[in-house]
This record gives structure tokens, C-alpha cells and sequence, in this order.
């Protein structure tokens, strides 16, 4: 059985050490604190983007409904997959 | 083989260069699933071209002549509702972007992109997707996020007022002055000067027009419809 996602109360940061450069349809995320290179697809930018410090999971995953149309689940589980993804590179933390 | 009995899209073309509008009709017309019902060279003209041909999709340039192309979408979606409109535009610019889909368009494409991606994108908006490019997203969400913020603080903000203070707004944003106000409420007009009074020191306003201003940036018409309702 899968387990329903949840919505973390908490705001992710971005690193404040990685940086972000984008050359051309290629976005690619650099983290010089573990010399780690992440290539990132624009959904992923987008959510990077709006990684400060200030915005909940849960005002992303409006936005995004509302721009998409995308069924609230769907986009939960895409802005939750992705912030994971975020956390285990190393390149967000959370803040209550 | 069977033939695709679909009926084709049809698009009206709204750009002030005639090079640039012949060739998009040139290329779209290769296109099995289009049709070229209209052009027009301004705001105006894409307006009522718009009226008369009730296309599927408009492609609206964005710095049309007599009217801009904001404008012209603006006027578009609401005389053509059945129509979906694609702004192009020179570049990516966020503002223009955000009012472009605040003016109805639900699809932005510059026109640097490759002819390709042009008629894929149209064929998109005609399907219903909101298209835009993927490099703006960010800024976009961004952009909706802070609007969310502005609406549910100014929804905050109403709730300090009284069911009769928020009839008083309501009418205020109608353009009432104290005579117009007390009218419908059954009150009198120094009453009603007093209910105004209260209204903007509950808000933190200085004028009438400062509260009118909040009502319509907010979009909180709907609200204070309910309360009087």
C-alpha cells in the first residue's frame, strides 16, 4: 500500500553557497561545498526558485494547480518528490 | 487511409509587420489542422476581425499598433469567449507575461522561438493548455504566490469590519458618496459619513479612493456582494 503524501509545514531555503546557471533548455545546479554538479529540468527550476526560505510546500503546489490545472495530487506528489530530491543533494534546508 | 475529419483549427494572425503575417500564414496553411480565417495589422482591427471570424485561436502580437496586443486580448476574451488566445512577443519579459495571461491569454510564445514549437504551442492552446515559456515559470509562480499572500491579507483585513461597515465599502467601491450610501441602508447620511469614517480607520486608509482602490486591486467585490446578498 502506498503511503499518502503530506504537506511539510516547514519553508525550504536554498544553500546559500549553490549556485544556479542556466544555458539555454539546460539549468544546472552547483554545489561547491561538495563539489556536486545537478542538472535540473524547468519544473524542478521553478521550485528551486521559489526555494526561499519564505514559501511553503503548500503555496507552491497552489500556484501551480492554478497555472496547470493539474489535479491537486498530482502536484503534491511532484513538489514533494522534487523538495526531497532538493534535501538528499544537500542544496535546501528547512525552516520553521 | 483514413482521413482525418476533424475540422481544423482556425486562426486569426494579429501582427503590425505583413512580412511577419504572411509567413506565418504561408507555414500554418501547410498544416493539415489549420485554417487562416482573418489577419489584421492592429489592436482594433484584431478586435473586430475577432468579432466577426470567431476563431479557435488568436496569435496576438504584443506590440500591435492603435491598441496594444494586451488590449486587444483583453477585448478578445471577453467578446469571443470561445476563442484562446497566444500572445507572441519579442522576448521573455515577465510583466508582459503576467499581463498577458491577466488579459486572457492563456499561452505566451516569443518570437524567436523555432517555427516548430510555434505551431506545436498553437496547436496546445487550442487544446486548453495554459503554455508559457519554461525558463519563466519560477518568476511566474513567484508572481502568483505574492498575489495569493496580497488577497488573503486584504481578506484579513475585511474581517475587522462589521457586516453593516463592509455594506458601506461595498457600496463606496459602486462609487456612492454619503447621500448614495445611506439611501439603499436606510440610514442617514451623517450615518453614513460615520460608517465611511470607521471603515477607513479600521483599514488604516486616508481617503475614499484609497478604500475603492483596495476593493478593486483585491478583487473583493464578490465578498462584499455576498454580504449584502
Amino acid at each position: 500500500m502506498t503511503e499518502a503524501r503530506t504537506v511539510r509545514q516547514a519553508r525550504p531555503a536554498r544553500n546559500p553557497q549553490v549556485w544556479l546557471r542556466q544555458a539555454g533548455s539546460e539549468s544546472v545546479v552547483y554545489d561547491p561545498g561538495r563539489e556536486s554538479v545537478h542538472v535540473m529540468n524547468a519544473t524542478a527550476v521553478a521550485i528551486w526558485v521559489l526555494c526561499d526560505g519564505d514559501t511553503a510546500p503548500a503555496e507552491m503546489i497552489e500556484a501551480i494547480c492554478q497555472l496547470s490545472g493539474l489535479p491537486y495530487d498530482v502536484v503534491l506528489e511532484d513538489v514533494s518528490r522534487i523538495l526531497d530530491e532538493f534535501e538528499d543533494a544537500g542544496i535546501i534546508s528547512w525552516s520553521d | 487511409m483514413e482521413e482525418d475529419d476533424r475540422e481544423p483549427i482556425r486562426v486569426l494572425l494579429a501582427d503590425g509587420q505583413s512580412l511577419f503575417r504572411e509567413a506565418m500564414r504561408v507555414v500554418l496553411e501547410t498544416q493539415p489542422d489549420f485554417h487562416v480565417v482573418g489577419e489584421a495589422a492592429d489592436g482594433m482591427q484584431a478586435v473586430a476581425e475577432a468579432e466577426r471570424t470567431r476563431p479557435d485561436v488568436a496569435l496576438i502580437d504584443v506590440h500591435l499598433p492603435n491598441g496594444d496586443g494586451i488590449r486587444a486580448t483583453s477585448m478578445i476574451a471577453e467578446r469571443v469567449p470561445g476563442c484562446r488566445i497566444l500572445v507572441l512577443c519579442e522576448h521573455e519579459d515577465e510583466r508582459t507575461l503576467i499581463s498577458s495571461l491577466e488579459a486572457g491569454a492563456i499561452g505566451f510564445v516569443t518570437k524567436g522561438s523555432p517555427i516548430g514549437e510555434l505551431i506545436e504551442t498553437t496547436r496546445r492552446v487550442h487544446q486548453g493548455e495554459t503554455t508559457i515559456p519554461l525558463q519563466m515559470l519560477g518568476a511566474l509562480l513567484a508572481r502568483l504566490i505574492s498575489r495569493k499572500r496580497e488577497h488573503d491579507d486584504a481578506i484579513r483585513r475585511l474581517g475587522r469590519l462589521t457586516r453593516r461597515e463592509k455594506e458601506v465599502l461595498a457600496l463606496l467601491a459602486q462609487g456612492a458618496d454619503n447621500a448614495g450610501i445611506a439611501q439603499p441602508l436606510v440610514i442617514s447620511p451623517e450615518t453614513a459619513r460615520t460608517h465611511v469614517q470607521n471603515v477607513l480607520g479600521k483599514l488604516g486608509m486616508h481617503s475614499r479612493l484609497e478604500a475603492v482602490a483596495f476593493v478593486v486591486q483585491n478583487s473583493l467585490l464578490d465578498e462584499l456582494a455576498g454580504v449584502s446578498a
